[in-house]
């Protein structure tokens, strides 16, 4: 075929199954283009074919005979839109941006030749709604195709918002799903196609075997990798290995797997290979058959239940107790899982897309023992907890390179990344409440049962000693074992269905006793940061106006308010580079951005001593000196005092000389210790737990379709309090990124496996629902930025807190417009309805 | 093997992708299927070619057919929308999540049972029609319904839209090497108004829950001609003659829409017994966009 590629002319034989965006990656290497869901849902690979914007992963290649087509490198660097998306800040990780940018210039181009005035946020979200962002940046791209399409941009250069925007809005920015090395090959991982059963097979060459001993105990685990020449030579090797299952009785639904009869997942010693979700060691737990019983975390455990027996048997105004459920939820990075491995004599080069280089590179180190290890990953489309460790296609190509001489790449599928890569655990809570008007929280007891598959490590009840004064309280959590993939860290682990059940416990007693939800929980809640909260979302209109109960009609608004704690964490061995070359100053440390701005918060730091000098910020490998892993909201608080360190010490360096005088001086700034210590004095794996607990609010308003039982969200209101914010245009984003992943936990996100077979049926993004832009609601972030003095910088993260108590605060405004509890997550229409009609 | 046609290529390749379609292509990129012609009646004849987004959007056809404008231009997303064409969506395979996962057989992929039967969920249809409990997933097919259309056929008769399906047993009836070759619809209705509406979790792009289109003429004062036909219900696009008659010959309102709305339906499955009055309520919506 032939035709003209971004100006040029172009001819190519393709096969008949080829897409045009394989054509276009690999055989024009134009890597601008993405592929993320390869079924033409999620819009990353969006191309322009004689104008028009089509998704090109479901493109046949011959189709493109004749045409012309325009990819976001074609688009050149100076359109209006790229413009607008580098100064408003619309994208995080970058990753779904080049599809973006494409349609968003077509629309625009469209859209000024016919019309003069500006086209409404309705009207951008009409256009973009074949793409999605799981970083959740709409707010933004929404302003910035406005901006663009009123002239805004047409004749002047932006402000980036992020370091790294001109590089993603160009298609500039390299992945490592971008990666190619010469004389690379490509890895396909073989998998068990049962949920239980004692395995035996013949590998091909080459291959390497993943799985540890003979049983097979989830349908989609990991047994085996090979290598081929091409993606589709090693799908098909990985597909014609013979697997002889031997089954084993297996049982994949919770609620059977903890019944005392069920086949039982891990016997006796097994039970220690279980992997677990937690972050760090998880908590230690007595088993029972499937079931894993944490210990107890109270206070006063016995007069907590007592006093909550004695409500329940007087029926206690404030006594409220009732089983909430939670959908587990799949983080759905864009960027697949991926890893390009390289081994070599004299050392190991791994490209990767991780959230943790310095785990990575510790990992390797200690599993292979390479005279050398390097970790690369220049950009990270997105992680939200699922990449921080070592994971089956890391194993697998440094393992395949090692055996080949090779370099390997394997990458997952979408099918894969929604299989086994990890989720949020599904829950189940028993909650029991019981609540005064103005003496406080008297009692609470939750008992939660995490869903994580083969996985234990489930924590959500013991995050209860977190919250609300110290009344007499009895927490314990549990894993229900089953034949199911295992779960992993999701931002914030347990915090959303802890917030999902005890918010709307709260939510509930204020209902019942006739108290205003906010002003219940500024007397029960010690926490000054959080109390400041609840004054200043008391006072707003969208609080004040909130609509009476009893509603009626079909279409009902509805308010709800939800809080939110996390821990704050620093990494206080983070040290930051700083050297003069080329007159420009060089910032190194070995740490990742996966979209969270962790340039921006260093290139800040940096400006605020040096506010002329051009800065360099050189993220992604893990040769630089220290840096935090992007994990337990820890990067801001652990780079920016770091990179504030180094930057004074290369003042005082320069006794104010100019920079351009100070070539090739180096210094290094560390991380400053908080005034007064930390809660833990020690760090473990470099994680230190500060003194203070950041803090949020969020009130959400609805309407309600309550007979197709649609619920929208209209506005939410985030209060975040995590003091001095570093970045504030960037933090914003990931707030209100932080709000969208919440309302897709409330609304949408279901993970959905077969309860027999084991299969993860919501492998899709079909099936498991991303919430799109259209969805976004009008958002306000106000950052309350008192409290932090301690701590250098006077800030803390904010990645986990923006986005515990969104959910809740969903489920608390569904009943206020309706008088429906939805105790179960996602609130679908089909729940609401029922649930309305009973 | 037999050769499947490849036409926008929005539904095939992903089963090629997954496995679902193995055998060898026939392209449909460069056959002359892409007119939009009158009918020497003055109704229209658009190939199998033609794009969702031009049915959604060509004046001509938007005018004449604002019922079949509205459906093709509520469907997907914008980008799949000026890739999938007339006749593809009209033949594409189920969206059962059975059916498109590669661990399953089915009776729609050579097997012998239907795994979906047994865990149906909260998608699956509420009329078992056929062994397929999955709702049959083209939207335009019912506006063609609507329209009373009919399919052209290559080295065949005309036939009604309608007889494109069956039983919910296939997704749709053309033998192998069979192809579609463009659709015909009747001449226009003088004054008629449409309405297209779909229960979906999200604001859009979405699979629908459930969706009803509606065709309205009114003339006198009265509801001189109706088409309804919903969707997500069953596994074939079903005509809802009985709504229909309800109509013709009453003077319209709400309370009219909402009583011939009623469908008497029992449910196949618990799971999907909140989609008769979710369907009810779709119905009378559209009939009234199209008052």
């Amino acid at each position: 075929m032939r035709l003209t590629f971004n100006g040029s002319p172009r001819e190519h034989d393709p096969a008949p199954d080829d897409t045009a965006a394989e054509v276009i990656r690999t055989a024009f290497g134009a890597t601008g283009t993405k592929v993320s869901c390869g079924a033409g849902v999620c819009g990353a690979c969006t191309i322009l074919v004689d104008g028009e914007p089509k998704v090109s992963c479901l493109l046949p290649a011959a189709h493109l005979d004749g045409a012309s087509v325009t990819t976001v490198e074609g688009v050149g660097g100076d359109h209006p839109v790229q413009r607008a998306f580098v100064e408003c800040d619309a994208l995080q990780c970058g990753f779904c941006t080049p599809g973006f940018v494409t349609e968003a210039v077509a629309f625009h181009d469209r859209w000024r030749k016919e019309r003069d005035e500006p086209p409404s946020r309705e009207e951008v979200a009409g256009a973009l709604t074949g793409h999605l962002c799981r970083c959740g940046a709409y707010e933004n791209i929404l302003t910035a195709v406005q901006k663009a399409c009123a002239g805004a941009f047409d004749d002047r250069e932006p402000v980036p918002a992020r370091v790294e925007a001109p590089d993603k809005v160009t298609g500039a920015a390299r992945y490592t799903v971008d990666v190619v090395l010469d004389g690379m090959l490509h890895g396909a991982i073989v998998r068990s196609a049962q949920p239980h059963a004692r395995v035996s097979f013949e590998l091909p060459e080459p291959s390497v075997l993943l799985l540890d001993g003979g049983v097979v105990r989830y349908t989609g685990q990991p047994i085996a990798a090979v290598a081929a020449e091409t993606p589709a030579a090693a799908r098909a090797l990985a597909d014609s290995v013979r697997i002889a299952y031997e089954p084993l009785p297996s049982v994949v639904d919770p609620e059977e797997a903890r019944r005392p009869d069920a086949p039982v997942v891990f016997e006796g010693d097994q039970r220690r290979n279980a992997p677990s979700s937690a972050e760090g060691s998880g908590f230690p737990g007595r088993w029972k058959g499937n079931v894993r019983s944490g210990y107890p975390s109270a206070w006063r455990g016995r007069t907590a239940r007592r006093r909550l027996d004695a409500a329940e048997e007087r029926k206690a105004p404030g006594y409220f107790a009732a089983t909430f459920t939670t959908a587990g939820q799949s983080h759905t990075a864009l960027e697949p899982h991926v890893t390009v491995a390289d081994w070599r004599a004299d050392g190991l080069t791994i490209h990767t897309s991780t959230q943790g280089l310095p785990h990575i590179k510790a990992a390797a180190a200690k599993r292979w023992s390479p005279p050398r290890v390097e970790v690369i990953a220049h950009h990270v489309g997105g992680g939200f907890g699922s990449k921080l460790s070592l994971g089956a296609d890391a194993v697998a190509a440094v393992e395949l390179s090692r055996k080949t001489g090779r370099p390997v790449k394997v990458e997952m599928s979408r099918a894969e990344e929604l299989t086994d890569t990890g989720y949020r655990p599904g829950t189940r809570s028993e909650l029991r409440m019981l609540g005064t008007p103005t003496g406080g929280l008297a009692a609470i007891a939750l008992d939660v049962s995490g869903h994580g598959g083969v996985s234990t490590g489930s924590m959500v009840a013991t995050l209860g000693l977190m919250m609300y004064g110290r009344g007499p309280r009895h927490f314990r959590d549990r894993d229900v074992i089953g034949n199911a993939p295992p779960a992993s860290p999701f931002r914030g682990p347990g915090g959303p269905p802890f917030a999902w059940a005890v918010e709307q416990g709260v939510d509930e007693i204020a209902h019942r006793l006739g108290a205003d939800p906010l002003k219940l929980r500024r007397t029960w809640d010690g926490n000054v940061r959080r109390r400041a909260l609840y004054e200043i979302a008391g006072e707003l209109p969208l609080w004040r106006d909130r609509p009476a109960p009893g509603q009626t009609g079909r279409y009902r608004r509805g308010v709800g308010a939800a809080a939110a704690n996390w821990i704050y964490t620093a990494d206080l061995d983070t040290k930051v580079e700083l050297t003069v070359r080329d007159g420009r100053i060089v910032a190194r440390t070995a740490t990742q951005d996966i979209g969270t701005g962790v340039r921006t918060v260093i290139r800040n730091a940096v400006r605020e001593v040096f506010p002329d000098a051009e800065i360099v910020v050189e993220l992604g490998s893990a040769d630089a000196p220290h840096g935090p892993v992007a994990g337990g909201s820890r990067s801001t608080a652990s780079v920016g005092p770091a990179a504030r360190d180094a930057a004074t010490k290369l003042a005082g360096h320069l006794g104010g000389k100019p920079v351009g005088e100070a070539e090739g001086v180096s210094v290094l700034g560390q991380r400053p210790k908080d005034r007064g210590g930390s809660a833990v004095p020690v760090s473990m794996d470099h994680l230190r737990i500060g003194r203070g607990l950041a803090g949020a609010v969020h009130v959400t308003e609805v309407e309600v379709d309550t007979l197709l039982g649609r619920t929208r969200v209209v506005r939410v209101w985030g209060g975040i309090a995590v003091g001095t914010v570093f970045s504030r245009q960037t933090a914003r984003n990931q707030c209100e990124g932080g709000i969208i992943q919440g309302i897709g936990y409330a609304l949408y996100e279901e993970r959905v496996t077969d309860p027999r077979t084991g299969v993860v049926l919501s492998a899709n993004l079909e099936d498991y629902r991303l919430p799109g832009i259209a969805d976004t609601p009008e958002m306000t972030i106000h950052f309350h930025e008192d409290g932090w003095d301690h701590v250098p910088g006077g800030g803390v993260g904010l990645g986990e807190v923006c986005t515990i108590s969104v959910a809740a605060s969903v489920a608390n405004a569904v009943f206020n417009a309706t008088g429906f509890r939805p105790l179960d997550l996602p609130i679908r229409p089909d729940r609401l309805l029922e649930g309305m009609a009973r | 093997m037999t050769a499947e046609y490849r036409a926008g290529g929005t539904d095939l390749m992903e089963r090629r992708a997954s496995g679902r379609s193995t055998g060898p292509l026939i392209d449909l990129y460069d056959r002359d299927l892409r007119s939009i012609d009158r009918t020497p009646d003055g109704g229209f004849r658009a190939g199998a070619m033609v794009t969702v987004d031009t049915l959604a959007t060509d004046p001509a056809l938007t005018t004449a057919y604002p019922a079949l404008a509205l459906t093709a231009g509520a469907l997907a997303t914008p980008q799949i929308r000026r890739a999938a064409t007339l006749g593809g969506v009209l033949l594409q395979r189920t969206r059962c999540r059975y059916y498109r996962s590669e661990h399953y057989e089915c009776l729609k992929t050579g097997g012998t049972g239907c795994p979906a039967r047994g865990n149906p969920g909260e998608r699956a249809v509420v009329l078992d029609v056929g062994p397929c409990v999955a709702p049959h997933p083209s939207s335009v097919a019912l506006a063609l319904l609507a329209y009373d259309a009919d399919a052209e056929i290559e080295d065949q008769q005309p036939r009604k839209v309608a007889d494109l399906y069956g039983d919910g047993a296939r997704d749709h009836l053309l033998g192998d090497g069979e192809l579609l070759t463009a659709i015909v619809l009747p001449p226009p209705a003088e004054g008629e108004k449409a309405g297209y509406k779909r229960a979906i979790g999200r604001a859009s792009a979405e699979w629908p829950l459930a969706e009803a289109v509606a065709r309205l003429t009114v003339g006198d004062g009265v509801v001189v001609r109706a088409g309804v036909a919903v969707g997500g219900v069953a596994a074939v696009p079903l005509r809802l003659p009985d709504v229909e008659r309800a109509l013709v010959g009453q003077p319209p309102s709400q309370e009219l829409f909402a009583r011939a709305a009623r469908l008497g339906w029992t449910p196949a499955f618990p799971e999907t017994a909140y989609k008769i009055p979710l369907t009810e309520t779709l119905i009378a919506d559209v009939l009234a966009q199209a008052l």
